[in-house]
């Protein structure tokens, strides 16, 4: 932040806090950090209560840099499912952090108190410390974050816990310059936890004066024991075919081990020693589970050079529509080889399903809606880059979607396949920095006419029909020069 | 006339002649998906795939060619291969097995199939063995007649020595040439045949397409001349042989020399001047036609002397001399090799290395061909009775044939046509004889009717199942079949005498030979099926075991490593393996290499097997001045994988010393007993060689202070393995069949890399080495 126009910040920060800082106050706020390899879940808990008891809007601050790192955000009122809407306001550069609003579910009386769950999922925040590792070592990770939870609101008790999967934590850092909110110890670890505070008493929080006084980064460096897991670029395909009552789902997948990687060369025999007595390296990926649909059929797994023969399905049978059921057909992934830090492995996933289990018919406007979901969650994975493509059966026509949360772009185009005349509609849709929070579906709905199921057999059967005809021309007509040499 | 069992009455000459159309029709169509068929065991047992090494750079060159379009092909300069090289593929490659795929795939796209180019070219093979039985139907037809053509169609569908070059996925030059080759020579007779000019040039075009698709094409070059020119010193000279020679000579030759590999050799060398040769005796003789039609005949006899004379002893000057200067090449080794066999091993090592190239074990042929072998003389013999024209071709071609699949194993791929022609025309003769209904006109000798009852189930079986050939005799009359001539010729009533009632009289004769023909045919499809699925289905790329429970298991370590060099290592590393992986680590690994399975630059190939063949100190110069980043071997000891690189490695010692006979030198790898060992006793250069260290290198403590036994070679490993200072251990793949190592760089504070290697280890520097020099200074 420039340092030019210090008064200036200072009045805007003042402003904001008179144009909303009135009306709530945040009588505690706990943040859960889950550290975790790629992907870090981030739940905090803001007791709020009301002051003037005429707003319904919450307004919630989150500095820029972990913004940027967020890729779900979703508030709640916490015992309660339903999310709440939320309003992200327009970033303004000069105050580095963002405003979200959440609208709560009714105007807070004043005094009464209410809890508010913020769930964030933050991807790329952890960095394997140090960079490097050799086959046998341990995986550390670093993760660093701000050690207050910025309000615009003044904050009665403020804490942040960190948990790690393992109570291993190499180091942490001690904040300087808190001991205007807290008289005890400014953080404590036990365990697999660290907790920083409680701080109390803490203002307003988001204004230029609070952030460059007492806001700073804390770093972790704790123990991971699971490989770091990323997925630079996905591309799902999923193809509906009416005629073959199937809905076909392809995977391309581009699987990054981002963990430290691997100093010196891989050796079989180690590898072989640590399997052997199953002491597995924490960075290794040598299988990986994925909870495909139920009821699929006709899996396959290849990569680039031919299909890969280490992999295990067991197939579910598919739910029934009126029953509720959380059943999944398990796949046991090896790759071709085991996946060290810093190595790549591309491959390509796919299954056929059946299309009454995701696909319905509306009779009152006649259109189908298809379920699509977006993802295959992998088991602590970030995906950067996700590309997904509906392809709907030829001749759909009145398409529309709707999407759980936007996407970055939405195109629609056309696919031609096998026995296709004009092609199909292709929906794409692009999406960055998605993670098991986002695996949800997409519903399509479109129309077919009954003419544009007929199109296919119609080409196949005049495609026949011409060459045959063509052969019974062809035997019937003589080409001889000499038609006397014929009559001999 | 009597027969001896009934047959349908009334029907007309016409209907008769449609079914028999109409039954050949299914017939071929039941062969063609016969053909098919039989060649899917590896995609059924494994999966689409393409084999082996050749097959690999096909794929790579055709998914070029689908990718980037035909110019773009054809200029393709490949920078990857023959690192530093490079090679130039369009000009080096016979490019009719690409474009065809190419082109299949360009149609099927353009009809919305998008079919995938592997699939393509795995299925290729598959697809044109059923148009080789077509194309064997219509050469046999021309030999003897339908029946003989499907019986031969069948044969070449799922006869083992074809389809060992032809199971889906093997995408090699065979898979489409064999098609080209029948079908050209079928081309040819009907040219000859005919004295058509329209065949001759429609042999030249498909000659002209096996030349872009085969090397095996100057078999064609030479037989078709050897015909003709047996044709003429037999005197049957004739206006249909001038009018197809020609026709399909000079259309043939030209459109060869439109192929970039093969360019001006046509006119050049002399593999290809037999025809040139023959062309210019038809030109002579056809003259001499023309004059002798216009002169008396002693005038005639003098010119014919003194023009034979004049232009035998200008010719063969004239070709002895182009020789002698060079503008025609000799013989290429490889056809010496046809020769001597012994020339090979002799000269150039790197043929004799392939095994392919080995002479062919006398049990091969019958694993090959089963009862064809020895139904085959039979067929050579009945050409040999009516010896047309066409038949001399067979007899020609069985006979260079047999010759050339007893001295080179892949040449039994050759051989294997003319085998299925001459059995079927044996064969379908002998059923002829049997099936035709006709009883000789001896009444009192007639068989009782009483047999008829009891074998006519069995009759019905044989009606229906040769119900096109029945059909076939029951139209016209059986004339003078070929098997009655061979009666009369190998009776031994004397001619002159009243001919004694001959054929063969009753059901249950003909039954017992027809039955045991069947038999044979059957137990040849039993054959050629467990052949198939077990000697010629597999992908070599991919290894088969099978599991306690008796479930298959996969061994895929080849492309495990490949893999893993594709997605793990920069793209511009190189890699040297020997020259057997080349094709497969450019195909799969997308990496470039030193050597491939092009092998046209021995030295390179000879550098690499130095490098593998010496020590590290020595190796390692010849790896940094190549750019070598990776090594790859390929070791079976811990499985039992006979195919590695150990086993190989005699080859590699053998071609490098014909290089560098100073520095490698073939016994230095035996034991003083003569003895080719891995264990404790073999050899110091053996254990210093860079291929025994890679391949060992920690294999010993796989084992954990057990015995380490290598099971290629059963021998006990010492239990200190060889350690390696200028090599790293970058990647073993699961079974430990393929071995990379990275090629270390320079060591920066400019030691020698064993010196430093040394220091890390925290061993003290030995002092013993400065002592004498010091002592010599003293």
């Amino acid at each position: 932040m420039p340092k030019i126009w210090p008064t200036v910040l200072f009045f805007s920060g003042v402003v904001s806090a008179l144009a909303s800082g009135q009306s709530f106050e945040n009588t505690a706020i706990v943040r859960t950090v889950e550290l975790g390899g790629s992907v870090v879940h981030v739940t905090t808990t803001y007791a709020i209560k009301s002051l003037t008891g005429v707003s319904n809007i919450y307004t919630i601050a989150i500095s820029h840099d972990e913004r940027e790192h967020t890729s779900w955000l979703e508030a709640k009122v916490k015992g309660q499912q339903q999310s709440l809407p939320t309003q992200e306001r327009a970033f303004d550069a000069t105050k580095g952090y963002h405003l979200v609003d959440v609208t709560l579910p009714k105007t807070l009386p004043v005094n009464k108190t209410l809890n508010l769950i913020l769930e964030t999922v933050q991807t790329h925040v952890t960095h394997p410390c140090p960079e490097t590792a050799r086959q046998g070592d341990d995986q550390s990770l670093k993760y660093a974050t701000n050690l207050f939870v910025i309000s615009p609101y003044a904050t009665s008790v403020q804490r942040t816990k960190l948990r790690a999967l393992t109570p291993r934590f190499l180091s942490h850092t001690t904040p300087e310059n808190v001991k205007a909110f807290t008289n005890d110890a400014p953080v404590t670890a036990s365990g697999a936890t660290i907790v920083y505070g409680p701080y109390n008493d803490i203002p307003s929080s988001t204004t230029h004066a609070f952030i460059s006084e007492h806001q700073q980064l804390i770093t972790v460096h704790y123990h991971h024991e699971q490989p770091v897991l990323e997925v630079p670029r996905l591309k799902r395909v999923v193809e509906i075919s009416h005629w073959g009552s199937n809905l076909n789902t392809q995977d391309d997948i581009f699987l990054h081990n981002a963990g430290p990687t691997l100093k010196g060369h891989f050796s079989r025999l180690d590898h072989q020693t640590q399997s052997y007595f199953k002491r597995p390296a924490p960075h290794v990926l040598s299988a990986l589970t994925l909870h495909l649909p139920a009821g699929i059929r006709n899996a396959y797994y290849y990569d680039l050079i031919g299909n890969v023969s280490t992999s295990k399905l067991r197939a579910a049978a598919s739910v029934p529509k009126n029953q509720q059921g959380s059943q999944f057909s398990i796949l046991e992934l090896r790759p071709r080889y085991p996946l060290l830090g810093g190595w790549n492995y591309s491959f390509t996933l796919g299954w056929d399903a059946p299309l009454e289990d995701s696909a319905s018919y509306d009779r009152h406007n006649g259109k189908y809606i298809v379920e699509v979901p977006i993802l295959t969650p992998f088991p602590g994975a970030v995906v950067s880059d996700a590309e997904l493509v509906v392809i709907l059966p030829e001749g759909a026509s009145d398409v529309e979607f709707s999407l759980p949360f936007p996407a970055l772009s939405t195109t629609i185009g056309t696919h031609i396949t096998y026995l296709d005349t004009t092609g199909r509609p292709a929906l794409t849709f692009r999406y960055k920095n998605l993670t098991v929070r986002h695996a949800q579906n997409i519903y399509v709905s479109y129309r077919v006419v009954t003419s544009a199921h007929l199109k296919k057999p119609f080409a196949v059967a005049a495609a026949f029909f011409s060459v045959f005809a063509l052969a019974m021309f062809a035997r019937r007509v003589n080409v001889t020069l000499d038609q006397k040499k014929k009559a001999l | 006339m009597s027969t001896a069992y009934p047959l349908p009455t009334g029907l007309s000459p016409a209907t008769v002649n449609n079914t028999a159309s109409l039954l050949r029709i299914v017939a071929l169509a039941l062969i063609s998906g016969a053909a098919i068929a039989s060649r899917l065991f590896a995609v059924i047992n494994f999966e689409s795939i393409i084999h082996e090494f050749d097959p690999w750079f096909n794929y790579r060159a055709t998914k070029v060619l689908a990718s980037k379009g035909f110019y773009e092909f054809w200029n393709w300069f490949d920078p990857t291969a023959w690192y530093p090289l490079g090679r130039v593929v369009g000009g080096t490659v016979y490019p009719g097995l690409m474009a065809t795929s190419g082109v299949i795939y360009n149609i099927l796209h353009a009809l919305n199939l998008p079919v995938d180019i592997r699939n393509v070219c795995v299925l290729l093979a598959p697809g044109f063995s059923a148009l080789t039985a077509w194309a064997t139907y219509m050469f046999t037809k021309e030999m003897k007649d339908e029946s003989a053509g499907l019986l031969a169609a069948a044969f070449i569908g799922i006869v083992p020595g074809y389809i060992s070059r032809s199971v889906a996925g093997s995408y090699d030059n065979e898979a489409i040439a064999i098609f080209l080759l029948m079908f050209t020579f079928f081309c040819w007779i009907k040219a000859l045949k005919q004295g058509s000019a329209l065949f001759g040039t429609i042999a030249a075009v498909f000659y002209f397409y096996m030349v872009a698709a085969w090397g095996g094409y100057v078999f064609i070059t030479n037989m078709i001349p050897l015909h003709a020119l047996v044709l003429m010193l037999m005197g049957r000279f004739s206006h249909r042989l001038y009018v197809g020679y020609c026709s399909w000579y000079v259309v043939g030759t030209l459109a060869s020399m439109q192929v970039p590999f093969v360019g001006f050799q046509p006119v050049s060398t002399s593999e290809h001047m037999g025809a040139l040769g023959v062309f210019g005796l038809l030109q002579i003789v056809a003259f001499t036609q023309f004059v002798r039609s216009h002169l008396s005949s002693t005038q005639f006899r003098s010119l014919l002397n003194v023009g034979l004379f004049v232009v035998g002893i200008v010719g063969t000057a004239a070709f002895v001399g182009l020789t002698v200067k060079g503008t025609i090449a000799p013989w290429t080794g490889r056809f010496y090799s046809l020769w001597d066999t012994g020339y090979a091993k002799k000269y150039i090592p790197i043929i004799a290395s392939v095994s392919e190239h080995q002479p062919t074990a006398w049990p091969a042929f019958f694993m090959d061909l089963q009862f064809l072998i020895f139904l085959f003389p039979a067929g050579v013999v009945m050409c040999f009775l009516e010896l047309r024209d066409e038949h001399l071709f067979v007899i020609i071609y069985a006979a260079l044939a047999s010759y050339f699949a007893g001295v080179m194993v892949r040449l039994m791929l050759a051989l294997t046509p003319v085998v299925c022609v001459a059995s079927a025309v044996a064969l379908s003769s002998l059923l002829d004889t049997y099936i035709d209904p006709t009883e000789p006109d001896v009444a009192e000798e007639q068989v009782p009717a009483s047999t008829d009852t009891t074998t006519s189930p069995a009759q019905a079986v044989t009606t229906t199942s040769k119900k096109a050939k029945k059909a076939a005799a029951a139209g016209p009359p059986p004339a003078s079949t070929p098997l009655t001539n061979l009666i009369a010729a190998t009776s031994p009533v004397k001619k002159g005498s009243p001919p004694p009632p001959k054929g063969i009289f009753g059901i249950d004769a003909r039954l017992v030979v027809v039955l045991n023909t069947l038999s044979m045919l059957f137990f040849f499809v039993f054959h050629c099926t467990w052949v198939t699925s077990n000697a010629y289905s597999s992908p070599s790329v991919v290894l088969a075991s099978q599991n306690q429970d008796g479930s298959q298991h996969i061994i895929d370590d080849f492309r495990e490593a490949y893999y893993w060099l594709r997605q793990n290592t920069p793209e511009t590393a190189v890699v040297m393996s020997w020259w057997d992986y080349g094709y497969q680590i450019a195909g799969m690994a997308d990496r470039p290499t030193l050597v491939d399975n092009n092998t046209w630059n021995n030295t390179h190939i000879a550098t690499v097997g130095k490098a593998m063949s010496s020590s590290e100190e020595v190796a390692y110069p010849i790896l940094r001045k190549h750019d070598v980043d990776y090594v790859l071997v390929i070791f079976g000891g811990l499985l039992g994988y006979s195919g590695d690189d150990i086993n190989k490695f005699l080859w590699m010692v053998r071609i490098a010393q014909g290089v560098w006979p100073d520095e490698i030198q073939e016994p230095n790898y035996f034991t003083p007993q003569g003895e080719y060992r891995v264990d404790d006793r073999a050899s110091q250069t053996m254990k210093e060689s860079l291929m025994y260290k890679m391949s060992y290198y920690r294999f010993a403590e796989l084992f954990g202070g057990q015995q380490a036994t290598d099971r290629v070679r059963q021998q006990v490993l010492p239990k200190v393995g060889p350690t390696l200072d200028y090599l790293d251990e970058a990647f073993t793949s699961e079974n430990w069949i393929v071995r990379i190592y990275q090629v270390r760089k320079e060591d920066p504070l400019g030691r020698d890399l064993k010196s430093a290697n040394a220091f890390e280890k925290g061993k003290k520097r030995k002092r013993s080495k400065p002592q004498p020099r010091r002592r010599a200074v003293a």
